[in-house]
């Protein structure tokens, strides 16, 4: 937008609706939006936080909302299986977040190699299951793990494979399907339309230095696009810590998942089955400085071994 | 875009972007009517809100609207996690006027303030109802609402399966783990029952027939006795078919339960008295194969259980207190309605005269024509009183599900899981500031 068409329009605005207001007009909506349902829940789950709900005796004479100061953050430290949760979440995402990417990542450079008959078809097929929320996606791989409703496993104990998708030790990885299951396609979409976006004629001065489909994969698109990469990395690292969907509709049909078992689903217990909205308050704000933290150090990591690569 | 210049932010500019604002909190507010505590119109006529979830309420409303022209009712039914949504919107001051409520929540209810005191209104309902229930609803001489429904406990049994292998239907518990090694050694496919350890009703119908209690009142000071011995005596057993790997422990109400019992894997099923259609409708293919026993006695008593019952209260928004209560009363205590609540609700009722009524009482095509209720009735009888509900049910079932998973995952014994689930249900309260002995 150059400086000449900025100034037009602005006049024309003046002259019809008077004054440079509609810019304030047009922003209301998001500003308040944003305020209403992120600042001030933020606000108030800070506030929440340092207050506790206290009772005497048996409790039936009321009871009156006393300021604890951090007395709630210790309280949610102190939760060994809370903390859990984070364990369990961090190693989820470490093997999900680059597996999910790196599938994603693949079924990209296919479509965009032109190697693909199809590519429309296959890229819808690659994106349909995200447009099945979360919710449902559970419920739907729920039958599909569940052995005596399940042809997966009917069919692997066929030929003799006794699976249990949802014993102890592998109901999170089985979580991680789901979810891999449901985020490959968007996270394809934007790492293809990134390579899109890349000039073609690079692909052609590689081709004339002799460079094969695999060494310009490799060699120029994924360091081209590197910024949907970490774009798509750091919303998947986000949606890891946020884990709750799939494992609370799968708690109702297997014993291996605990009310507490993500940091997010710990929250929800506190507030709606434990109704301690300060404690959950003060837990929700552990959680978000976490998921800050961890996104900030992943930016950093990857500005440097950018630079590095520079 | 330096063409822009932000600094002569007149008042005017302000002004329009403050009505773009209160434009959209205007949209914002939309999304939040409805609700509201009863308001009397000009035309005198009291308006109540009742939020409930027994199948049927629309019609018995409708008839006490047509005879009550002062006092109209309207009733959403609620379905999902309506549940969590009360206390949000009384804090709000969106609630409904009336609700159903799980007695077992009742005393958060009362202690949070959520709810009202009826006593005054109600002193002439109280012959109506069973002790047991009318104590549901009363907590330090005050009473909190009307109860609706209860749920005494009794036991399913395949007929089939007990016939063919020759085994007699257990009356005691001792016998109960008998019969589960005689079946399960005469065909390895067959389970006794399943363990399933989010279904915190069955433990506590076990519990309450074993005269446990997971909360006690002394002087001023709430007990806590999740871990106490009738508690015990019920972990034993379990602990015993889990280990002798007599009993399935799926969750309950999955596709993967309902596929066990449909195909004649689990014997029995011992649960309340609303139970026995949600079976009928959930294995309709074996029809005709069931009957219903009382639930196993423990030695040396001829207790049965109850995994809780239902009331009806006045939330804390309701501003004529009196026309709510009175239509409580109306819908659960009435001669009137008890038919209807059995026949279409499908309720176990919580009144003498539902109890005596013979619409409870009628056969069962599904149970091979037994009158299964016969069963009930006498178990509502010989429930004992000894159960008290306290503060924060949540946090103690959510403690004694989580601890049951990993007992059904070989982390630890059902005896450990009660022993944390008691810590943490007593640090929960003390947190809560109330007072409290183990």
């Amino acid at each position: 937008m150059s400086a000449a068409s900025v100034t037009k329009t602005s006049r024309r605005r003046r002259t019809s609706i008077g004054g440079g207001l509609s810019p304030y007009f047009f922003v209301a909506p998001f500003v308040v939006l944003f305020v209403v349902f992120l600042i001030a829940p933020i606000g108030i789950a800070i506030w929440n936080s340092l207050f506790s709900e206290q009772s005497s005796g048996l409790g039936f004479g009321g009871s009156e909302t006393l300021f604890v100061g951090i007395d709630n953050f210790v309280r949610a430290f102190a939760d060994a299986d809370f903390i859990e949760g984070f364990g369990r979440v961090l190693l989820f995402g470490v093997v999900q977040v680059p597996v999910m990417l790196l599938i994603a990542a693949i079924l990209a450079l296919l479509f965009d190699s032109g190697l693909v008959k199809g590519t429309r078809f296959f890229q819808f097929a690659a994106f349909l299951p995200y447009a099945v929320p979360g919710v449902i996606a559970a419920l739907l791989w729920g039958f599909l793990y569940q052995p005596s409703v399940s042809p997966i496993v009917q069919g692997l104990s066929n030929i003799g494979i006794d699976a249990n998708f949802l014993a102890p030790g592998t109901v999170l990885w089985s979580i991680a399907n789901i979810s891999t299951w449901s985020t490959v396609g968007i996270n394809m979409i934007i790492l293809f339309s990134a390579l899109q976006a890349l000039p073609r004629e690079m692909y052609e001065a590689a081709k004339l230095d002799g460079a094969g489909q695999i060494r310009i994969a490799l060699g120029i698109k994924l360091p081209m696009i590197a910024p949907a990469m970490l774009l798509t990395t750091i919303s998947s690292i986000i949606g890891t810590l946020q884990l709750f969907n799939e494992p609370q509709v799968l708690k109702s049909v297997t014993s291996s998942i605990s009310s507490d078992y993500t940091p997010n689903m710990a929250i929800f217990a506190a507030s709606t089955l434990g109704k301690d909205t300060h404690l959950s308050s003060a837990m929700a704000i552990i959680l978000g400085l976490a998921t800050l933290v961890i996104s900030l150090v992943v930016l950093r990591l990857t500005n440097r071994s950018t630079k590095k690569a520079q | 875009m330096k063409a822009m210049k932000l600094d002569r932010f007149s008042s005017k500019r302000f002004a329009t972007a403050a009505t773009a604002g209160v434009l959209a909190i205007g949209l914002l507010a939309g999304c939040s009517s409805g609700g509201g505590g009863d308001s009397t119109s000009a035309d005198g006529v009291t308006k109540i809100d009742f939020w409930g979830w027994v199948p049927g309420l629309e019609d018995l409303v409708t008839q006490w609207n047509d005879e009550n022209p002062d006092v109209q009712v309207s009733f959403h039914r609620m379905t999902g996690d309506d549940g969590t949504k009360v206390e949000a919107a009384v804090d709000a001051g969106a609630g409904p006027d009336l609700v159903q409520l799980s007695t077992h929540n009742l005393p958060d209810y009362v202690i949070s303030g959520r709810v009202q005191d009826i006593t005054e209104y109600v002193t002439e309902e109280e012959e109506k109802f069973t002790p047991a229930s009318w104590a549901s609803v009363s907590l330090a001489d005050k009473v909190y609402g009307i109860p609706q429904g209860i749920g005494p406990a009794g036991t399913m049994y395949r007929e089939d399966i007990f016939a063919e292998y020759g085994i007699a239907v257990p009356t005691t518990w001792d016998e109960y783990v008998d019969a589960a090694r005689a079946i399960h050694a005469a065909n390895p496919d067959v389970y006794i029952a399943n363990m399933a350890p989010g279904e915190i009703g069955q433990w506590a119908q076990e519990i309450q027939q074993a005269e446990s209690s997971w909360y006690g009142i002394d002087g001023d000071t709430w007990t806590v006795g999740v871990n106490d011995e009738g508690s015990q005596l019920v972990a034993e057993r379990w602990q015993i078919l889990l280990d002798e790997g007599l009993v399935t422990t799926e969750q309950m109400w999955t596709p993967e339960y309902w596929a066990l019992v449909n195909a004649g894997k689990i014997a029995t099923v011992t649960y309340a008295a609303w139970f026995p259609i949600q079976l009928a409708e959930n294995a309709a293919d074996t029809a005709g194969l069931w009957k219903v026993a009382p639930m196993p006695t423990n030695e040396g008593s001829t207790n049965a259980g109850d995994s809780g019952g239902a009331a009806v209260v006045v939330l804390k928004g309701a501003q004529n207190v009196e026309a709510a209560a009175d239509f409580a009363s109306w819908l659960n205590g009435s001669d009137d309605t008890q038919d209807a609540l059995i026949t279409v609700g499908g309720l176990f009722p919580s009144t003498t005269t539902g109890l005596a009524s013979d619409a409870l009482v009628t056969e069962q095509p599904f149970y091979g024509g037994q009158e299964i209720n016969e069963i009930y009735i006498e178990a509502a009888k010989n429930t004992p009183s000894t159960w008290v509900d306290g503060p924060n049910y949540g946090t103690a079932q959510t403690a004694i599900t989580d601890e049951f998973a990993k007992v059904i995952n070989g982390e630890e014994t059902f005896l450990e899981a009660l022993y944390a689930a008691q810590e943490a249900t007593v640090a929960d309260l003390e947190a809560r500031g109330l007072s409290v002995s183990e």
